[in-house]
């Protein structure tokens, strides 16, 4: 094969901007408006590429997304995983290394693509920029639409209308229901996905050629008729100097005279037919016309690419004399044309076998939004059905090149049971490719329906999906990648004082939260040690802003809330708290809070840290779809309020120090006031989370920076020590408080957490009421929430650990009592405390187990949950 | 009273931002007919009034009032006297969130990276429109003015919503 640039022509090349690239270490020069491909066959590079199972010589087939052989990694001056050389626009400083059909993740030494996202709206949406395309899209923005044009190639042939905007180098992913697009458009190193919403959806997508299978026929050299066409017409490049046309429809013939126009020697026009009007215009020409032939192989030269041709009669025809051997360079196919609605089809368009087209179109069928056009409809030429060619060695007719997959593969198939185009694909692998069998799609099928002694068209090619072409997971990802935008990180109005602090952070859902405040080289243990044993002897002050809020506002606001928690809510008097525990259908425990009862007619709900929005969501359903005449409405407050948590015999000193309006002395557990504080209006609650005298500031949020900093001010000389999640955990576990989440896992009850004080079923019907009374909510052997005391009290029993009876084998199955939910070092106890869900755990009190550490059985001993304080004589300080 | 932002005012600087911080809003349910006598916006999505008091459009019932820093509590009398006798609901949602005001012929672009909502006059996006939305993971109510455009978010979403902004624009 010797393939060159002509001396003139090339609709998209500008020969006075010469662009220097490299292709596989070899320095070369192409044009500025060449593709990778283009340029190469200019330089006369007509091989270059191998196929990845066999590692046979190949070269490049097509001029477009088809390309199922030369694919190469570009490595200047980005980066490029593995894209065909076909699509690939040429720019200065190219660096290009074959790559045989697998790509490569780059190093550490690539710079990482960089990615952006779009939102886009349009009244229509064309995709593609030929003829079609444009027409459409004249046709609509003369209708004052907002019109889009995406061309995946890098330039378009013409210019659009005025008023439509258009996308180069962009290609539709897929189309989705109501008009959703996604588009991938490459600038340069920049990926951008575009979501585009468009009231109509145009397909002008055109159609792929397709290449028939023949011995030989994976060759350097054997090119699409088409694509040669093209590479004279758009780039001037000549790919062949002998050439053999091996064609089923007159764009074949077409490609042979342009060729022929260019320099070319045409050695044979073969048509397996009796010839058209194309035919007998080139036979007239005096072009050597081979009708009812086929070609039956190709000879290769010593590099590998083509250097003959055999033609032979069709089987069965009465054709042009005898076998025949003539030398050639470039053997020119076209089988064809197969409509390209692969993004139709993924959204229900249906495919129709067109007999004298030999191929199949869209049938009509599909969403009434999206319309298809030109070639995509199905305006291709007529052509001769013809997938394969019978004369040769079928295990050289390749029908995939990409996988290296033949009509022996796909006999093979058939001849084990696979009917069923999709199964032959997954059993060969045809089509599973990076061009997703845009060329092997429709032969594999016709020959297994040939092979089956079905007709042709009996079933179509195996279904397609998006992506249309393969996206980098980085483009995907846009702009959300890295430690600030992959998620938000949401932070209290007291975060800049935490960081200032040196807090070590939790993540709590999106949240960051202050874990513990070491000081100095203080570690974990350390810390947690000295904020809890503050809180115990002086005080503490906790950051309880992400604590979830919400007012529930409204004459029926009781009854709501009778109805969503386990307790009633409605007699709670104005000023003061009531703690709820909410159920879920199943009477599982769902999350928990308490209510202050603000007005009449007003409540104020927090929820867990986590359970914010999926509250608030709960209210709203139930509001609207099951009880829509209680007169109730719900506003989320979350952020509203900061949340400054004192809590500590000394909390009281602490608070009289930062100042307040509020009379400390005469103000009972839980009810709240509201007031100021370190000069802010604040809501004061008395409630406590560790068992100690707490009070809960909440201050409209851009006081609580401010407070925060006057109360650990004013605190310091009386001890006051800010404390982290983590203490608040070993605080609460100490107190044998839940946490709903940890101590819970959707499987638990409210008496399986001993809470069944705070059920009233008296009061009428909640949700989880019914599922209250089902047999298995009141089993005897649930797991229930006790206390693990270790015999080893400086033993920290990691969570999770296993509860068994003491003693038992450790031979599976070992049977098993509960596990370990909650476990810390206290440091107020000196020793260990552990909360677990052990069956039947109440009635094995003071009950010898042994838990399971590393495989050892250590000795537990079942005790009460609560295990500091359990008279509660330090609420009131 | 301490703004969300202070620690942004580089980035909010290169992308033409401002915080907007203490401004009063109040959000208000009641029932659509009510609202009506108020002059709340009927139209999904609109705001009505002026910068003086705008009253944005949330939902079928649900309308936020935003004034000037302060006038929250004289609003919530007056708007307390004007609903007495009917089902409603008004909570001060001041520190709720806090307002990024964006200006500059691209900030359309720069909120389309990661707001799935047309924002283009052509599709009916123009002054005295709102709409709640996402910007990238973020919960956001936008606003339309004659030149600028209100990004009311969380205070916890704020950083992000501004690092993600910053982001849009450098790309």
């Amino acid at each position: 094969m010797v393939a060159r640039r002509l001396a003139s022509g090339g609709t998209w090349i500008d020969r006075r901007r010469p662009v220097a690239f490299t292709f596989d270490g070899a320095e070369l020069v192409g044009f500025a408006g060449d593709t990778l491909a283009s340029a190469l066959l200019a330089n006369g590079v007509t091989g270059g590429f191998r196929s990845p199972l066999e590692g046979r010589p190949r070269g490049v087939l097509s001029a477009g997304d088809e390309e199922p052989n030369a694919f190469v990694e570009v490595s200047s001056p980005w980066f490029e995983t593995i894209v065909p050389a076909t699509m690939v626009n040429l720019v200065d400083h190219l660096v290009a290394t074959p790559r045989a059909g697998v790509g490569r993740l780059p190093g550490d030494e690539v710079a990482p693509r960089r990615a952006t996202s779009r939102h886009r709206h349009v009244e229509t949406l064309v995709i593609g920029a030929g003829a079609s395309g444009r027409a459409a899209a004249d046709e609509a923005a003369a209708r004052g639409h907002r019109v889009l044009v995406v061309e995946q190639r890098h330039r378009l042939d013409e210019a659009v209308p005025d008023g439509v905007a258009t996308l180069t180098s962009t290609t539709a992913l897929g189309i989705y229901d109501d008009g959703a697009v996604v588009l991938y458009q490459r600038d340069g190193n920049l990926d951008r996905i575009w979501h585009v919403r468009a009231r109509r959806v145009v397909l002008a997508t055109g159609a792929h050629e397709r290449p028939i299978a023949f011995a030989g026929n994976d060759l350097p050299g054997v090119m699409l008729a088409g694509a040669a066409h093209t590479y004279v017409e758009r780039f001037g490049v000549l790919p062949g100097e002998r050439v053999a046309v091996f064609s089923t429809n007159h764009a074949g013939h077409e490609a042979a005279e342009v060729l022929a126009a260019a320099g070319a020697t045409i050695v044979a026009v073969v048509d397996p037919g009796e010839g058209g009007p194309a035919t007998q215009r080139l036979r007239a020409a005096g072009f050597p016309i081979h009708a009812g032939s086929v070609v039956v192989a190709t000879h290769a030269d010593e590099r590998g690419g083509v250097a003959g041709v055999t033609i032979a009669p069709a089987d069965g025809g009465a054709g042009d004399g005898e076998a025949v051997r003539l030398e050639a360079d470039l053997v020119a196919v076209s089988g064809g044309w197969n409509p390209t609605v692969q993004l139709g089809r993924a959204i229900g368009m249906g495919l129709a076998y067109d007999e004298a087209k030999a191929c199949f179109v869209p049938d009509g069928s599909g969403p009434p939004w999206l319309q298809v056009v030109g070639a995509a409809a199905g305006e291709v030429p007529t052509s001769m059905a013809l997938w394969s060619v019978e004369a040769g060695d079928d295990r050289r007719k390749y029908v995939e090149l990409q996988r290296d997959q033949t009509v022996a593969d796909v006999t093979g198939a058939v001849g084990r049971g696979f009917r069923s185009v999709e199964h032959v694909k997954r059993v060969t692998y045809i089509g599973t490719t990076i061009d997703q069998g845009r060329t092997s799609g429709v032969p594999t099928a016709e020959i297994t329906n040939a092979l089956l002694g079905w007709g042709p068209g009996a079933q179509g090619p195996t279904n397609a999906r998006p992506p249309y072409v393969p996206v980098p997971f980085s483009a995907l990802a846009g702009l959300d990648t890295g430690p600030v935008l992959m998620d938000p990180v949401r932070t209290t109005p007291m975060h800049a004082s935490h960081v200032a602090r040196g807090a070590v952070f939790e993540d709590v859902g999106q949240w960051k939260r202050p874990w513990f405040f070491p000081v100095g080289d203080e570690d974990r243990h350390a810390t947690v040690n000295r904020e809890c044993l503050a809180v115990r002897q002086a005080a503490g002050v906790l950051d309880a802003s992400t604590l979830g809020k919400i007012e529930v506002v409204g004459p029926d606001a009781g009854t709501f809330l009778d109805r969503m928690y386990t307790n009633r809510m409605s007699n709670l008097a104005v000023g003061s708290i009531r703690y709820g525990l909410m159920l879920g259908l199943d009477a599982m425990v769902a999350d928990d809070g308490v209510a202050m009862r603000l007005a009449d007619d007003r409540y104020l709900v927090t929820t867990t840290t986590g359970g914010a929005a999926l509250v608030l969501d709960r209210f709203e359903e139930w509001l609207q779809t099951e009880w829509p005449d209680l007169r109730v409405f719900c506003t989320s407050v979350t952020e509203q309020w900061a949340v400054v948590a004192v809590a500590g015999p000394r909390a009281r000193d602490v608070l009289t120090a930062a100042g307040t309006d509020i009379d400390l002395q005469t103000f009972p557990f839980m009810t709240f006031r509201d007031g100021w504080v370190a000069g802010a209006p604040a809501r004061v609650c008395r409630v406590s989370f560790t068992g100690e005298l707490s009070y809960e500031v909440h201050v409209p949020a851009w006081y609580g920076a401010h407070v925060w900093a006057a109360v650990l001010e004013a605190g310091g000389p009386i001890g006051l020590t800010s404390y982290g999640t983590e203490a608040m955990h070993v605080l609460r576990a100490e107190k044998g408080f839940v946490i709903v989440g940890q101590d819970t896992d959707g499987t638990v009850t409210a008496e399986d957490l001993g809470m069944g004080w705070i059920v009233n079923d008296t009061k009428g019907d909640f949700i989880g009421k019914r599922s209250l009374t089902r047999d298995d909510t009141s089993r005897a052997d649930r797991l229930q929430l006790v206390g693990l005391a270790t015999d080893d009290p400086g033993l920290v029993l990691p969570e999770g650990t296993q509860v068994v009876e003491a003693g038992v084998p450790l031979e599976p199955p070992v049977p098993m009592l509960g596990h370990v939910t909650s476990s810390y070092a206290s440091a107020a106890l000196g020793r260990s405390v552990a909360l677990a869900l052990v069956r039947a755990g109440r009635a094995r009190m003071r009950a010898q187990l042994a838990a399971v550490v590393r495989g050892q059985l250590v000795a537990v001993t079942v005790v009460d949950p609560v295990a500091y304080d359990p008279e509660g004589a330090r609420r009131d300080g | 009273m301490r703004p969300v932002l202070p620690a942004h005012a580089v980035e909010l600087g290169r992308i033409g931002a401002t915080e907007v911080p203490f401004l009063a809003q109040l959000d208000v349910r009641c029932d659509p007919a009510d609202a009506h006598r108020l002059g709340f916006p009927g139209e999904p999505n609109t705001v009505a009034g002026d910068m003086a008091r705008g009253v944005l459009w949330l939902g079928p019932d649900e309308w936020l009032v935003v004034g000037a820093p302060g006038t929250e509590a004289t609003t919530t009398t007056e708007l307390h006297t004007a609903l007495a006798g009917t089902h409603h609901s008004i909570v001060d949602v001041g520190a709720n969130r806090t307002v990024i005001e964006l200006t500059g012929a691209e900030r359309h672009m720069a909120l389309a990276t990661g707001c799935s909502l047309d924002l283009e006059p052509a599709g009916g996006w123009s002054p005295g429109r709102c709409a709640q939305t996402l910007f990238g993971r973020a919960p956001v109510l936008l606003q339309e003015l004659e030149a600028a455009t209100r990004v009311f978010v969380r205070p916890s979403f704020a950083a992000y919503v501004v690092e993600r902004l910053t982001a849009a624009v450098a790309r």
